[in-house]
Protein backbone atom coordinates (compact mmCIF):
# COMPACT_ATOMS: atom_id res chain seq x y z
CA UNK A 1 0.00 0.00 0.00
CA UNK A 2 2.89 2.07 0.91
CA UNK A 3 4.43 1.80 -2.63
CA UNK A 4 2.28 3.21 -5.11
CA UNK A 5 2.72 6.37 -2.89
CA UNK A 6 6.38 5.91 -3.30
CA UNK A 7 7.03 5.67 -6.61
CA UNK A 8 5.93 9.54 -8.10
CA UNK A 9 7.87 11.05 -5.38
CA UNK A 10 10.97 8.82 -6.36
CA UNK A 11 10.30 9.65 -9.94
CA UNK A 12 10.14 13.95 -9.30
CA UNK A 13 13.38 13.36 -7.10
CA UNK A 14 15.60 11.57 -9.67
CA UNK A 15 18.77 12.94 -11.30
CA UNK A 16 17.14 13.40 -14.29
CA UNK A 17 14.14 16.17 -13.73
CA UNK A 18 11.31 15.48 -16.65
CA UNK A 19 9.03 18.77 -17.19
CA UNK A 20 5.95 17.64 -18.98
CA UNK A 21 3.63 19.51 -20.73
CA UNK A 22 0.92 19.08 -23.08
CA UNK A 23 1.38 19.45 -26.46
CA UNK A 24 -1.28 19.59 -28.88
CA UNK A 25 -1.20 20.11 -32.45
CA UNK A 26 -2.52 23.60 -33.55
CA UNK A 27 -6.93 23.28 -34.69
CA UNK A 28 -6.72 25.90 -37.51
CA UNK A 29 -7.50 25.24 -40.83
CA UNK A 30 -8.89 27.82 -42.78
CA UNK A 31 -8.51 31.55 -40.36
CA UNK A 32 -8.28 34.77 -41.41
CA UNK A 33 -5.60 36.40 -43.97
CA UNK A 34 -5.34 32.48 -45.23
CA UNK A 35 -4.97 32.50 -49.04
CA UNK A 36 -7.41 30.40 -50.70
CA UNK A 37 -8.20 29.00 -54.33
CA UNK A 38 -11.61 29.69 -55.71
CA UNK A 39 -12.92 26.18 -57.38
CA UNK A 40 -15.67 27.27 -59.70
CA UNK A 41 -15.93 28.75 -62.95
CA UNK A 42 -17.31 32.49 -61.50
CA UNK A 43 -16.01 35.75 -63.24
CA UNK A 44 -14.77 36.62 -59.92
CA UNK A 45 -12.96 33.78 -58.89
CA UNK A 46 -11.17 33.41 -62.50
CA UNK A 47 -10.22 36.61 -63.46
CA UNK A 48 -6.36 37.17 -62.60
CA UNK A 49 -5.54 40.19 -59.96
CA UNK A 50 -2.45 41.30 -58.35
CA UNK A 51 -3.63 40.01 -54.91
CA UNK A 52 -4.55 35.88 -54.11
CA UNK A 53 -7.86 36.13 -52.70
CA UNK A 54 -7.92 36.48 -48.86
CA UNK A 55 -9.61 35.04 -45.96
CA UNK A 56 -11.64 37.68 -43.70
CA UNK A 57 -13.91 36.89 -41.86
CA UNK A 58 -15.06 33.27 -40.74
CA UNK A 59 -18.37 32.75 -39.54
CA UNK A 60 -17.73 30.07 -36.74
CA UNK A 61 -17.89 30.46 -33.06
CA UNK A 62 -13.66 29.96 -32.77
CA UNK A 63 -13.11 31.54 -35.98
CA UNK A 64 -11.09 28.37 -37.27
CA UNK A 65 -13.22 27.22 -40.98
CA UNK A 66 -13.00 23.76 -41.68
CA UNK A 67 -14.96 21.95 -44.65
CA UNK A 68 -18.68 23.41 -44.94
CA UNK A 69 -18.07 26.45 -43.21
CA UNK A 70 -18.78 30.00 -44.39
CA UNK A 71 -15.97 32.45 -44.96
CA UNK A 72 -16.09 36.19 -45.64
CA UNK A 73 -13.02 36.69 -49.03
CA UNK A 74 -11.51 39.41 -49.84
CA UNK A 75 -11.42 39.34 -53.71
CA UNK A 76 -10.47 42.12 -55.83
CA UNK A 77 -11.00 44.67 -53.63
CA UNK A 78 -14.84 43.21 -52.71
CA UNK A 79 -16.16 41.60 -50.37
CA UNK A 80 -17.65 38.51 -50.91
CA UNK A 81 -19.05 35.05 -49.19
CA UNK A 82 -17.79 31.52 -49.99
CA UNK A 83 -18.01 28.10 -48.54
CA UNK A 84 -14.97 26.03 -48.00
CA UNK A 85 -15.06 22.48 -49.53
CA UNK A 86 -11.63 21.01 -48.55
CA UNK A 87 -8.19 22.21 -46.83
CA UNK A 88 -4.91 21.09 -46.55
CA UNK A 89 -5.05 20.29 -43.41
CA UNK A 90 -6.26 16.84 -42.32
CA UNK A 91 -9.86 16.42 -40.97
CA UNK A 92 -11.81 14.15 -39.80
CA UNK A 93 -10.80 10.18 -40.47
CA UNK A 94 -12.95 9.55 -43.51
CA UNK A 95 -12.45 12.66 -45.50
CA UNK A 96 -10.15 13.42 -48.15
CA UNK A 97 -7.33 15.90 -47.15
CA UNK A 98 -6.53 18.53 -50.26
CA UNK A 99 -3.76 19.71 -51.90
CA UNK A 100 -5.19 23.67 -51.50
CA UNK A 101 -7.32 25.18 -49.27
CA UNK A 102 -10.88 25.35 -51.81
CA UNK A 103 -13.62 27.66 -51.64
CA UNK A 104 -16.71 28.28 -53.77
CA UNK A 105 -18.25 31.70 -53.99
CA UNK A 106 -21.48 32.29 -52.81
CA UNK A 107 -24.14 34.56 -52.20
CA UNK A 108 -25.46 35.76 -48.91
CA UNK A 109 -28.30 33.47 -49.27
CA UNK A 110 -26.45 30.27 -49.88
CA UNK A 111 -26.57 30.51 -53.89
CA UNK A 112 -23.59 29.95 -55.81
CA UNK A 113 -22.01 32.43 -58.07
CA UNK A 114 -20.41 30.09 -60.55
CA UNK A 115 -22.27 27.48 -62.31
CA UNK A 116 -20.03 24.72 -62.12
CA UNK A 117 -17.15 23.34 -59.97
CA UNK A 118 -14.91 21.17 -62.05
CA UNK A 119 -12.43 19.64 -59.01
CA UNK A 120 -13.57 17.17 -56.53
CA UNK A 121 -15.98 17.78 -53.65
CA UNK A 122 -15.90 15.98 -50.46
CA UNK A 123 -19.51 13.81 -49.66
CA UNK A 124 -19.45 14.74 -46.54
CA UNK A 125 -21.30 18.01 -47.38
CA UNK A 126 -23.93 16.64 -48.09
CA UNK A 127 -24.75 14.91 -44.59
CA UNK A 128 -23.89 18.69 -43.07
CA UNK A 129 -26.60 20.29 -41.80
CA UNK A 130 -27.65 23.98 -43.97
CA UNK A 131 -28.42 24.03 -47.42
CA UNK A 132 -25.68 22.83 -49.40
CA UNK A 133 -28.00 21.44 -51.90
CA UNK A 134 -27.30 23.95 -54.56
CA UNK A 135 -23.72 24.11 -54.06
CA UNK A 136 -23.64 20.09 -54.99
CA UNK A 137 -25.86 20.84 -57.71
CA UNK A 138 -23.47 22.27 -59.75
CA UNK A 139 -20.68 20.09 -58.41
CA UNK A 140 -19.55 17.34 -61.08
CA UNK A 141 -17.19 15.29 -59.39
CA UNK A 142 -17.28 13.69 -55.96
CA UNK A 143 -14.67 12.34 -53.40
CA UNK B 1 -18.77 0.15 -50.42
CA UNK B 2 -16.04 -0.91 -52.41
CA UNK B 3 -12.25 -2.25 -51.54
CA UNK B 4 -10.38 -0.09 -53.06
CA UNK B 5 -6.50 -0.03 -53.92
CA UNK B 6 -3.64 1.48 -52.24
CA UNK B 7 -2.00 3.58 -54.85
CA UNK B 8 1.63 3.01 -53.41
CA UNK B 9 0.87 -0.93 -52.13
CA UNK B 10 -1.51 -2.25 -54.51
CA UNK B 11 -3.08 -3.55 -51.39
CA UNK B 12 -6.86 -3.84 -50.45
CA UNK B 13 -8.12 -0.39 -48.25
CA UNK B 14 -11.14 -1.60 -46.12
CA UNK B 15 -13.67 0.77 -45.43
CA UNK B 16 -12.44 2.55 -42.12
CA UNK B 17 -9.14 2.43 -43.42
CA UNK B 18 -6.17 4.22 -44.63
CA UNK B 19 -6.30 8.30 -46.08
CA UNK B 20 -7.25 9.73 -49.25
CA UNK B 21 -5.40 12.41 -50.58
CA UNK B 22 -6.64 14.95 -53.51
CA UNK B 23 -4.26 16.85 -55.87
CA UNK B 24 -4.90 19.52 -57.28
CA UNK B 25 -4.90 17.97 -60.97
CA UNK B 26 -7.80 16.04 -59.17
CA UNK B 27 -6.13 12.58 -59.07
CA UNK B 28 -7.18 10.75 -55.94
CA UNK B 29 -4.83 8.85 -54.40
CA UNK B 30 -5.77 6.18 -51.41
CA UNK B 31 -3.27 4.96 -49.34
CA UNK B 32 -4.08 2.01 -47.21
CA UNK B 33 -1.45 3.06 -44.28
CA UNK B 34 0.60 5.62 -43.61
CA UNK B 35 3.57 3.67 -44.42
CA UNK B 36 2.54 4.13 -47.78
CA UNK B 37 1.47 7.48 -47.64
CA UNK B 38 4.93 8.62 -46.27
CA UNK B 39 6.62 6.86 -49.11
CA UNK B 40 4.49 9.13 -51.69
CA UNK B 41 5.02 12.29 -49.74
CA UNK B 42 8.86 11.85 -49.81
CA UNK B 43 8.10 11.48 -53.71
CA UNK B 44 9.03 7.35 -54.32
CA UNK B 45 8.19 5.94 -57.33
CA UNK B 46 6.05 2.75 -56.22
CA UNK B 47 7.53 0.73 -59.44
CA UNK B 48 11.40 1.29 -58.32
CA UNK B 49 10.08 -0.17 -54.35
CA UNK B 50 10.97 -2.98 -54.23
CA UNK B 51 8.47 -4.64 -51.59
CA UNK B 52 4.82 -3.00 -53.46
CA UNK B 53 2.99 -5.29 -56.15
CA UNK B 54 4.08 -2.36 -59.24
CA UNK B 55 7.44 -3.25 -58.95
CA UNK B 56 7.06 -7.29 -58.55
CA UNK B 57 4.59 -7.35 -62.02
CA UNK B 58 7.09 -4.91 -64.06
CA UNK B 59 9.74 -7.01 -63.01
CA UNK B 60 8.29 -9.96 -64.06
CA UNK B 61 8.53 -11.69 -60.28
CA UNK B 62 4.18 -12.09 -60.33
CA UNK B 63 1.69 -13.13 -62.56
CA UNK B 64 0.59 -10.34 -64.84
CA UNK B 65 -1.10 -11.26 -68.21
CA UNK B 66 -3.60 -14.12 -67.36
CA UNK B 67 -7.45 -14.60 -68.31
CA UNK B 68 -8.21 -14.99 -64.27
CA UNK B 69 -7.11 -11.17 -64.09
CA UNK B 70 -9.36 -9.90 -66.73
CA UNK B 71 -12.26 -10.27 -64.46
CA UNK B 72 -10.88 -7.56 -62.05
CA UNK B 73 -10.75 -5.06 -64.60
CA UNK B 74 -12.95 -2.32 -65.07
CA UNK B 75 -15.74 -2.33 -67.59
CA UNK B 76 -17.20 1.33 -68.59
CA UNK B 77 -20.64 -0.25 -69.85
CA UNK B 78 -23.26 -0.25 -67.70
CA UNK B 79 -25.00 -3.58 -66.83
CA UNK B 80 -29.11 -4.22 -66.13
CA UNK B 81 -29.75 -5.45 -62.80
CA UNK B 82 -31.02 -9.05 -62.76
CA UNK B 83 -31.31 -10.86 -60.16
CA UNK B 84 -29.71 -14.23 -61.73
CA UNK B 85 -27.08 -12.34 -62.73
CA UNK B 86 -26.13 -11.02 -59.14
CA UNK B 87 -26.33 -14.58 -57.73
CA UNK B 88 -24.39 -16.39 -60.58
CA UNK B 89 -21.83 -13.34 -60.39
CA UNK B 90 -21.22 -14.09 -56.37
CA UNK B 91 -20.58 -17.73 -57.11
CA UNK B 92 -17.93 -17.15 -60.30
CA UNK B 93 -16.64 -14.64 -58.19
CA UNK B 94 -15.27 -17.12 -55.92
CA UNK B 95 -14.27 -19.58 -58.09
CA UNK B 96 -12.23 -16.93 -60.67
CA UNK B 97 -10.87 -16.37 -57.00
CA UNK B 98 -9.76 -20.04 -56.58
CA UNK B 99 -8.29 -20.04 -59.82
CA UNK B 100 -6.55 -16.83 -59.72
CA UNK B 101 -4.69 -18.07 -56.28
CA UNK B 102 -3.40 -21.29 -57.54
CA UNK B 103 -2.02 -19.94 -61.17
CA UNK B 104 -0.52 -17.08 -59.17
CA UNK B 105 1.12 -19.68 -57.07
CA UNK B 106 2.06 -21.83 -59.41
CA UNK B 107 3.75 -19.39 -61.46
CA UNK B 108 5.77 -17.97 -58.10
CA UNK B 109 6.72 -21.89 -57.99
CA UNK B 110 7.88 -22.52 -61.59
CA UNK B 111 10.33 -19.26 -61.20
CA UNK B 112 11.91 -20.48 -58.04
CA UNK B 113 12.08 -23.91 -60.05
CA UNK B 114 15.66 -23.11 -61.76
CA UNK B 115 17.20 -22.29 -58.47
CA UNK B 116 16.80 -25.71 -57.26
CA UNK B 117 19.09 -26.49 -60.81
CA UNK B 118 21.67 -24.15 -59.94
CA UNK B 119 22.35 -25.25 -56.45
CA UNK B 120 22.71 -28.67 -57.93
CA UNK B 121 25.20 -27.40 -60.21
CA UNK B 122 26.70 -25.12 -58.28
CA UNK B 123 27.14 -28.16 -55.58
CA UNK B 124 28.61 -30.43 -57.87
CA UNK B 125 31.05 -27.32 -58.77
CA UNK B 126 32.00 -27.29 -55.45
CA UNK B 127 32.02 -31.08 -54.60
CA UNK B 128 34.58 -30.93 -57.58
CA UNK B 129 36.63 -28.17 -56.59
CA UNK B 130 37.40 -29.43 -52.50
CA UNK B 131 37.31 -33.25 -53.61
CA UNK B 132 40.55 -33.21 -51.35
CA UNK B 133 38.01 -32.45 -48.31
CA UNK B 134 36.53 -35.83 -49.10
CA UNK B 135 38.73 -38.18 -50.83
CA UNK B 136 42.60 -38.12 -50.19
CA UNK B 137 44.12 -37.85 -53.82
CA UNK B 138 46.25 -40.47 -53.89
CA UNK B 139 43.40 -42.70 -52.38
CA UNK B 140 42.24 -45.14 -55.57
CA UNK B 141 46.04 -45.03 -57.31
CA UNK B 142 47.40 -48.14 -56.32
CA UNK B 143 44.29 -50.47 -56.49
CA UNK B 144 44.16 -48.48 -59.97
CA UNK B 145 47.91 -49.53 -61.01
CA UNK B 146 46.90 -53.35 -59.49
CA UNK B 147 44.45 -53.56 -61.81
CA UNK B 148 46.26 -52.75 -64.87
CA UNK B 149 48.59 -54.65 -64.41
CA UNK B 150 46.69 -57.30 -63.72
CA UNK B 151 44.83 -56.81 -67.36
CA UNK B 152 48.63 -56.25 -68.57
CA UNK B 153 49.79 -59.83 -67.60
CA UNK B 154 46.27 -60.94 -68.80
CA UNK B 155 47.26 -59.23 -72.15
CA UNK B 156 50.37 -60.63 -72.12
CA UNK B 157 49.11 -64.57 -71.35
CA UNK B 158 46.88 -64.03 -74.10
CA UNK B 159 49.67 -62.94 -76.97
CA UNK B 160 51.45 -65.55 -75.68
CA UNK B 161 48.42 -68.26 -76.64
CA UNK B 162 48.03 -66.61 -79.91
CA UNK B 163 51.65 -66.97 -80.80
CA UNK B 164 51.27 -70.64 -79.22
Amino acid sequence: MAFPRFSPLLAQTSAVFQRNFSVSAAAAAIQKMTRVRVVDNSSLGNTPYHRPPRVIHVYTKNSVGKVGDKVLLAIKGQKKKALIVGHKMPGDRMTPRFDSNNVVLIEDNGNPTGTRIKVPIPTSLRQMEGDYSKVLAIASTFV
Amino acid sequence: MRIEKCYFCSGPVYPGHGVMFVRNDCKMFRFCKSKCHKNFKKKRNPRKTRWTKAFRKAAGKELTVDNSLEFEKRRNIPVKYKRELWDKTVEAMKKVEEIKVKRQARFIMNRLKKAKQLEKEEAINEVKKNICLIKAPHAGKAKQLEDKMVQRLQEDVEMGDEDN
